[in-house]
């Protein structure tokens, strides 16, 4: 018996040198292990034997199943693997290039905007927007710049024409149409439509009527800030202001704010900026926006009363910050989308 | 303005100031400074008289001539020179070796074209005295000894500070106002102006007086004085007073004129100067009649209307009053007698009478900018006293004057303490007193505060806060402290648009898009390929700059399809492109709407090679972009509709519309008309998409999604082929089989999905026809469905297609 067992096992494993499908290897498993397979076979004759013998024999069944269930399950091993095999494609070469296309990117005025946004939402500022067509009345007269205002010389304007009716921007009353010449706009409406105190940063396109050359463009960016609530003081103007530049230009950088003058700010100042990191633009002082305390007469205009209600407003140029920031040198890349352009402030 | 610094030491006194600290002061006083000039002979202590003794001409070259130049030395010196404006005997500057020219070029002893030079004579503009004649300065006439240095020869070079005024300071366009700040700021006196003739008026002309009436009848000029002066030599200037013009960029024209330049440059009031022979009757200040042409200075001829005031005299207007004086009434070689003006205007209309005429003059930029009423006066006395000193003048009594100095005393109270709330830090109420006074405010304590009363010439100091921009000038805004940050306010959040746009633009940049601007001004040809020509009409400008940028944007499609043209042509690859902004399009309305677009563009196939290529861009692509937009604008894809669309930017019909049952959202995507992208230089086809939102569509603060349960046993699975005419859009068949899947659920289980799997057209169907298979999902909520339930809902949905639509379903 134990020697018919060993042959039996010692034929299982030659045969199973030779399975390699998983036709191969179920035709295999029905010799041995099937209904009427060799061991099945034998594992029959067990009833015949007698009580004795019975322990030893079955011991010795039990050591040749063990070693068919091994050799079965190694050919399952073997089998699987050989499908696995085939079922994939030349082995992987990781230094091919991906033929795919590489993420996008945003492009640098739209990253410049969205770090200073970031910077002012840190301090409370949340993001206002208003039409890029106004009407003169909240472009320049809500912005204390009546009609024979000298400031109006200090914009070149283009209007559009007196037939022209905007859905987003109704006339109040029959004063001409414009492309806004800057945010300040947006912080007319934003009075006008909302209870202080608020703080609110507009990023923007605006237009002047300008030719287009290494340092002038028909249409910029600005973002204009507001802050509007009782007790705003020149204090809290530094404040932002140098918080805003230190998170964009770095700790070292310094600002000062030289008197100036617009008709919507009183006091009026130019804020400069002063950085040891600018390239060949560092350590001096450059004028980066306009800002100020909001004229009294500005928030009479839009229906606040200044005895209540102070406010500190600034704007400052998108593209001046990302061609400072970057080292660029012509404000017209930012409107040429060249890729080679785009793609280096990923 | 042009300031000198040498002039400016007239009036506040400047000893221990360099001019680099003047350039520093200045602008922190809010007087921005643009540029710095030297003007004179700079420093250039080894410059010195030299005298041409003999010169040949270079042996090598004919434009040189070689010198021997005596400069005081033992032996001459041989200097090689290209002028030719030159003598033997001249006597020239010569910049011996080793001298840094004011260009910051350096003499060195060299060789030109083999010839020894050691030196260099020198022209007036080497020497940065400005363009004088061609080749080099001639000192001969003046007999300067040989070698004195130059500087001996010519004054101390002055400085001259090239500052911006802005509109609100019209006192600072005269050297006396910008003295009166910089002598606040540095904590200096201002110096008292010296005027010999007297103050005083009289109403009417006497018998003297050159003039028989002076009146004004407009209510444009309430304060007008005009003065006879006799005897009057025209003649040049002192070179003191020829310096101070040059000095400010004034060309000296003769005594009278330059003294009435040199008064406004002082004070800042215009002054004018009549040749009272050329004046008939008297001098009227009146509004112009319609018609009345009058020859100004500069030679141009204009027709005058009642917008503008003039002086005229008993027959005609003389001057466009405040702006600018007649070419045949003013001061020439022949004057003996002069009637000098001094008068205040209204500011407003010197600017709208400057600009209905189209000049900008010393003068009305500085009445519009307003004056002092209160200097008037004074500047025609100190007019005076100069043409009495320099022109031979004789003064026959005093001015006549007609009105009165407008504007009414201003006096603004400050409560205690405002100051300093403004600024957020303590001043005293000693402390803005101080400083007031110190710009030539009066101020007094009083009751709860102080008492301020404003100069005349600062009429834009009218409120307590205007006080405040004058204290913190002259105290320094590096006193404000640097506030700490007040704790944000709860419950704000950015605009919904702004959060839209934020997300937008992650989203197409993860998809491979990289990010364009493009100008918002277009062309005319632009806007009719993308609108036609009447609704490109309705977004032209009224006054557009140039040609190319006449209208606003109606699409950021053209802008993109323009950039990958470029990016081709110069061999870069472009990949996909997008962008994101405002456009424009009219309405049914009549109006124009505002839009936020979002444009995407790309080569249908890329230009690079690849070794493993993947498919191309296509239109349904550019449509699951837009979809996918829509639906972070809130606009649930179930709700949008296609149709297909034709000419303008697109293809026809391989392009649609994309529009959502609220008309929320409208957009546009497919192929670009070929004919164009073509003509763009671009060879293979472009695939675009846009999506437009008005503003209305982001009012709304964005909810939070809420949690909806959904089933854990699996669905059941069917698939319908359906065959209809090649005319029925996919939509619509997708449609009925979602109605009739939808219908077939009933109330016990649902409709999850419907998808297309399989369009096909060819053999084995009947002609013009298309097969269209479609998978459809059911679920229950609680159970496992029977096969007997999703074979009737099936069955339901076959007689829905056949005998509803009347299609036929494949078996």
């Amino acid at each position: 018996m134990q020697q018919q067992l060993a042959q039996l096992v010692a034929t299982a494993r030659q045969e199973s040198a030779s399975v390699t499908t998983r036709a191969e290897l179920e035709a295999f498993k029905a010799r041995v292990v099937g209904p009427h397979g060799s061991l099945t076979q034998v594992m029959k004759g067990m009833a015949t034997l007698s009580k004795e013998d019975r322990p030893v024999v079955g011991k010795l069944i039990n050591e040749a199943k063990k070693a068919v269930e091994e050799i079965l399950a190694a050919l399952l091993q073997k089998v699987e693997d050989a499908e696995i095999a085939s079922a994939l494609s030349a082995p992987l070469d990781p230094t091919l290039p991906s033929p795919d296309a590489p993420a996008g990117n945003l492009h640098p005025l739209s990253r410049t905007r969205e770090r200073i946004l970031n910077s002012f939402r840190k301090l409370g500022f949340t993001v206002a927007e208003g039409p890029e067509v106004e009407t003169e009345w909240y472009c320049f007269d809500a912005l204390n710049t009546p009609g024979d205002h000298p400031a109006r010389d200090m914009q070149d304007t283009l209007y559009l024409p007196k037939t022209f009716r905007s859905a987003d921007a109704p006339r109040r009353q029959e004063e001409a149409m414009l492309l806004r010449t800057h945010t300040s706009s947006v912080q007319v409406r934003t009075m006008l439509s909302r209870r202080p105190p608020f703080r609110i940063v507009a990023p923007g396109r605006c237009f002047r009527r300008d030719a287009v050359d290494a340092t002038h463009s028909a249409n910029f960016h600005q973002v204009e800030g507001l802050w509007i609530d009782r007790g705003v003081t020149l204090a809290d103007l530094r404040g932002v202001l140098d918080f805003f530049v230190k998170e964009t230009f770095g700790a070292d950088a310094e600002i000062r704010l030289r008197p100036s003058f617009f008709p919507f700010t009183e006091p009026s100042f130019e804020m400069d900026l002063r950085s040891p990191n600018l390239g060949r633009l560092s350590n001096r002082w450059l004028e980066i926006m306009g800002c100020g305390l909001v004229d009294p007469k500005v928030l009479e205009l839009c229906g606040l009363d200044p005895q209540e209600w102070s406010g500190l407003a600034f704007g400052l140029g998108l593209e001046r910050i990302a061609m400072l920031v970057h080292g660029i040198d012509d404000i017209r890349h930012f409107y040429q989308n060249d890729v080679r352009f785009l793609r280096q402030f990923a | 303005m042009k300031i000198s610094f040498q002039a400016l030491s007239r009036h506040v006194d400047l000893q221990g100031i360099t001019s680099a600290q003047l350039g520093d002061v200045l602008p922190m006083l809010g007087l921005e400074v643009e540029a710095v000039h030297t003007f004179g002979l700079a420093p250039l202590p080894s410059v010195v008289v030299g005298e041409i003794v003999s010169f040949e001409k270079h042996p090598k070259a004919d434009r040189l001539s070689v010198c021997q130049v005596n400069v005081g030395e033992a032996t001459l010196r041989q200097i090689v020179c290209g002028a030719k404006n030159f003598k033997a005997g001249d006597r020239v500057p010569v910049a011996l070796p080793g001298t840094v020219m004011p260009g910051g070029f350096e003499i060195k002893v060299s060789k030109l074209r083999e010839v020894d030079s050691a030196g260099m004579m020198c022209s007036s503009e080497e020497l940065g005295l400005g363009k004088g004649e061609d080749g080099l300065l001639i000192l001969t006439p003046q007999q300067p000894a040989i070698g004195t240095p130059l500087n001996k020869l010519f004054g101390t070079p002055d400085t001259v500070l090239e500052i911006s005024v802005t509109p609100n300071r019209g006192d600072c366009l005269g050297l006396r106002g910008v003295a009166r700040d910089v002598a606040a700021a540095l904590g200096r006196s201002l110096l008292p102006q010296k005027v010999q003739t007297p103050s005083g008026s009289v109403a009417t002309p006497s018998a003297q007086d050159a003039v028989q009436f002076v009146r004004s009848t407009t209510p444009i000029c309430p304060y007008y004085t005009l003065r006879t002066l006799t005897d009057v030599k025209v003649g040049p200037s002192p070179d003191w007073l020829r310096r101070d013009l040059e000095a400010a960029g004034l060309r000296p024209i003769n005594n009278v004129v330059d003294i009435t330049n040199w008064v406004l440059l002082e004070t800042g009031q215009p002054l004018h100067a009549f040749d009272a022979q050329k004046v008939q009757g008297g001098i009227e200040v009146r509004t112009a009649r319609a018609g009345e042409t009058l020859t100004l200075l500069d030679g141009k001829t204009v027709t005058l209307d009642s917008s503008v005031c003039v002086i005229a005299d008993a027959q005609r207007p003389l001057v466009v009053a405040g702006v600018m004086g007649g070419a045949d009434s003013g001061v020439t070689a022949p004057t003996t007698t002069i009637l000098l003006e001094a008068a205040w205007f209204q500011p407003g209309e010197i600017r709208r009478s400057a600009k209905r005429l189209g000049v900008s003059t010393d003068s009305s930029h500085r009445f519009a900018r307003d004056v002092d009423p209160a200097g008037v006066e004074l500047a025609s006395r100190l007019a005076t006293d100069l043409l009495v000193a320099h022109a031979g003048a004789k003064v026959v009594g005093p001015a006549v004057a007609v009105g009165k100095p407008p504007r009414a005393e201003v006096k603004i109270t400050l409560s205690a303490g405002y100051v300093a709330g403004k600024l957020g830090t303590e001043v005293s109420d000693d402390e803005v007193t101080q400083t007031l006074r110190r710009l030539g405010f009066t101020v007094q304590a009083v009751a709860g505060g102080l008492e301020v009363i404003v100069p005349s010439f600062r009429s834009d100091v009218l409120r307590p806060i205007d006080l405040v921009e004058e204290f913190i000038r002259i105290h320094g805004t590096d006193k404000v402290p640097v506030g700490r940050p007040r704790a944000p306010l709860p419950g704000e959040e950015d605009a919904t648009s702004a959060i839209f746009i934020r997300e937008v633009s992650q989203r197409l940049v993860g998809a491979g898009f990289t990010e364009c601007f493009h100008y918002s001004l277009r062309t005319t040809a632009e806007l009719e390929r993308t609108l036609g020509t009447v609704g490109a009409a309705a977004l032209a400008l009224e006054n557009p700059l140039t040609a190319d940028q006449t209208h606003i944007r109606a699409s950021l499609v053209p802008g993109l399809a323009g950039a990958l043209a470029a990016n081709v042509s110069v061999h870069a690859d472009p990949r996909g492109l997008f962008e994101v902004g405002t456009v424009f399009r009219p309405q049914a309305d009549g109006t124009v709407k505002e839009f936020l677009a979002i444009a995407v563009a790309q080569l249908a196939s890329p230009i690079t090679r690849s070794w493993q290529t993947r498919p191309d861009f296509d239109s349904l692509q550019a449509k699951r972009l837009l979809q996918d937009i829509a639906g972070l604008a809130g606009v649930a894809e179930h709700r949008l509709s296609y149709a297909t669309l034709e000419g303008g930017l697109w293809q026809t019909s391989h392009a649609a519309t994309m529009q959502d049952r609220g008309r929320v959202a409208e957009g546009a995507f497919g192929t670009l008309s070929l004919r164009w992208t073509r003509e763009l230089g671009l060879k293979g086809a472009v695939v675009a998409a846009e999506i437009l939102l008005p503003r209305s569509a982001f009012k709304d603060a964005r909810k939070m999604a809420r949690f909806e349960a959904f089933s854990s046993f699996p669905p059941s699975t069917k698939d319908v082929a359906v065959i209809v005419p090649q005319t029925v859009s996919a939509g619509e068949v997708e449609t009925r089989v979602r109605q009739a899947a939808t219908k077939a659920a009933g109330k016990e289980f649902g409709l999850e999905a419907v998808i297309c799997f399989d369009v096909f057209k060819g053999p084995g169907l009947p002609p013009e026809t298309k097969s269209l298979a479609f998978e459809i999902h059911w679920r229950h909520a609680s159970r496992t469905l029977t096969d007997e339930e999703t074979n009737q809902a099936l069955n339901a949905v076959i007689t829905a297609l056949e005998k509803g639509a009347g299609w036929t379903v494949r078996r």
